[in-house]
């Protein structure tokens, strides 16, 4: 579904990615964790076409999608739950969901049944149904979290990256979460997952890579890297 | 009292012109962070295609008033994708943080004296659709042309407030207006954005030129002080804020009445530019404006 191969990208001259390979098959959920600065975010913001990259190519299906303007790729597909959530603070909360749904409401990609995904994703976190009219910008952090996420789903989406969904969420919130992640696999939703909660990432993916200073360290089936003594050591916090 | 209710009415229309000119300001600056500013040439051009349609210049009329609006639109619309598409893209795209202020006066440059070769140096009258003969209103004599650009200039503002509101299109522009980056997430071509908010801001301009020039004269050289005071209302109001720009345009279309009248015609101009420099000095980011920490 999704492969990327050999990508390097750069901020300017600091160059950030030296190499990154990674594939997403239909229907898996493919986790990228790593320490904070290795990449992760840009190898996303690669991918939904926020950065251009250097060099290295990107496919979606049979189509190489490198290099192309981020609302082309969005329209082929990929939704993008950016780090930061990026709401837009200014409009409501449907308002933000209909963006999301902005190619299918403009035929850029089949419409299909907008109002009624709009009540799933409203089904889907009851918060934000409660606040549906509510500016964005007055939504608390983990609710705009919840937003950021429902609304890259209104895209119905081929890939769906969801970039550290559980950011600055309370505990019990952070496990609603993965279980909202849990219940798109279940549907079939393909997605690549970057988390600071590794273990727990680790534990709904099918797969996974590790990354460190712009490279794939370690990669292989959630279940072998979770008993990795490596990767357990630097990202499971040893225990767990 | 009904010199003042006069001088009142006529410097809330001359208000509601600079308003939408600064509407057509904010327009670009919330999509781009850029300015055209030859809006000034735009509302020239609108005027002056419109005098040609609706006028005997150009061997016409060929349109009466009325249905020379849509044309005149469609007009400034267009000429708003070629300063965006000449002067602007080329500067956004190299990231160049000042080229566009050179490239977009240029441009306004050269469309005044393409002006002045079609349509000559002189200043021209406009037919007005109105009768021109005052109508009394609590003793005042008030032009009806005058509420015609209070009514149309309102309707015009509310007309993309509706737009930017109710509809996906509009909603896509205000998206990109807070966040570029997230709003091509969406699948927005957020290039395109930019190019609408300067077809809207020339074509809110040319929209202008028609609106005033019954009641001044029309000429290649009309658009140069309206365009500027608009710009200082839009700094007045706040570059961010619809409100602020009619208020702004009020206090400076009646400013300049009153002091017109009961000072002197030669210090009309003084007390709008006290008014920008106490705001620049007292609240920069204008009136109305929330304060905006501009990073690119
Ligand atoms: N806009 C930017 N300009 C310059 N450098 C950047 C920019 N964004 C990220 N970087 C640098 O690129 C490197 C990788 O950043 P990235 O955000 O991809 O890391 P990450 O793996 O997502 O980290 P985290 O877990 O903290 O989110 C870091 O060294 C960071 O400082
Ligand atoms: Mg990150």
């Amino acid at each position: 579904m999704l492969k990327v191969e050999n990508l390097t990208a750069a901020y300017g001259k600091v160059s950030v990615l030296h190499g990154v390979s990674l594939t997403v098959r239909k229907g898996q959920v493919v986790t990228l964790i790593g320490s904070n600065g290795a990449g992760k975010t840009t190898t996303m913001r690669a991918i939904s076409g926020m950065l251009v990259p250097a060099s290295g190519t990107i496919r979606l299906g049979q189509q190489d999608i490198t290099g192309l303007p981020a609302h082309r790729i969005s329209r082929l597909g990929v939704a993008h739950s950016p780090e930061g959530r990026r709401v837009f603070p200014t409009q409501t909360v449907r308002d933000n969901l209909l963006l999301g749904a902005f190619s299918r409401l403009t035929f850029g990609r089949a419409r299909g049944d907008v109002e009624g995904d709009l009540e799933r994703a409203l089904d889907l976190f009851p918060r934000l149904r409660e606040r549906k009219d509510q500016l964005a910008g007055t939504l608390s952090g983990g609710e705009q979290q919840m937003l950021a996420m429902a609304r890259a789903l209104m895209l119905k989406p081929e890939v769906l990256l969801l970039d550290e969904p559980s950011m600055g969420l309370a505990p019990i919130l952070v496990e609603e979460v993965f279980h909202i992640i849990r219940r798109l696999k279940e549907e079939g939703m393909t997605m690549l997952l970057v988390e600071q909660f590794a273990a727990a990432a680790l534990g709904v993916a099918d797969y996974g890579y590790v990354m460190e200073n712009g490279r794939i360290a370690v990669e292989g089936p959630a279940v072998q890297l979770q008993d990795d003594p490596k990767v357990r050591a630097a990202y499971l916090g040893g225990g767990h | 009292m009904a010199i003042l209710l006069q001088l009142l009415m006529s410097g809330i229309a001359l208000g509601m012109i600079y308003a939408v000119i600064a509407f057509g300001y904010q327009s670009t600056f919330a999509t781009s962070g850029t300015l055209n500013f030859g809006q000034g040439e735009a509302l020239m051009l609108g005027a002056l295609v419109g005098l040609s349609l609706a006028g005997t210049v150009s061997g016409g009329p060929y349109l009466n008033y009325w249905l020379m609006l849509p044309p005149v639109l469609l007009f400034g619309a267009l000429q708003g994708v070629v300063v965006e598409r000449i002067a602007v893209r080329p500067a956004i795209k190299t990231k160049s943080e000042f080229g566009w202020i050179m490239s977009t006066i240029a441009l306004g440059i050269i469309f005044r004296n393409v002006a002045e070769n079609i349509w000559g140096r002189d200043d021209l009258p406009f037919p007005s659709p109105l009768p021109t003969d005052p109508i009394h209103i609590f003793g005042a004599s008030v032009l009806p042309m005058e509420l015609l650009v209070v009514v149309g200039a309102l309707v015009m503002m509310l007309g993309v407030e509706f737009f930017n509101r109710r509809t996906i299109y509009g909603k896509a522009v205000v998206a990109t207006s807070t966040d570029r980056d997230a709003a091509g997430l969406m699948g927005i071509n957020t290039s395109m954005v930019i190019t609408f908010s300067y077809a809207l801001s020339s074509m809110t301009a040319a929209f202008a030129g028609v609106l005033i020039a019954p009641v001044t004269l029309t000429g290649a050289s009309m658009g140069a002080v309206l365009g500027l005071k608009a710009f200082a209302v839009a700094i007045i109001g706040g570059l961010n804020s619809g409100l602020g720009v009619v208020v702004g345009g009020i206090l400076l279309g009646v400013a300049e009445t009153t002091t017109g009248f009961y000072v002197s015609t030669g210090y009309k101009d003084v007390p709008g530019l006290i008014l920008l420099l106490l705001v620049l000095s007292v609240k920069p980011s204008g009136l109305f404006g929330k304060t905006t920490i501009k990073k690119v």
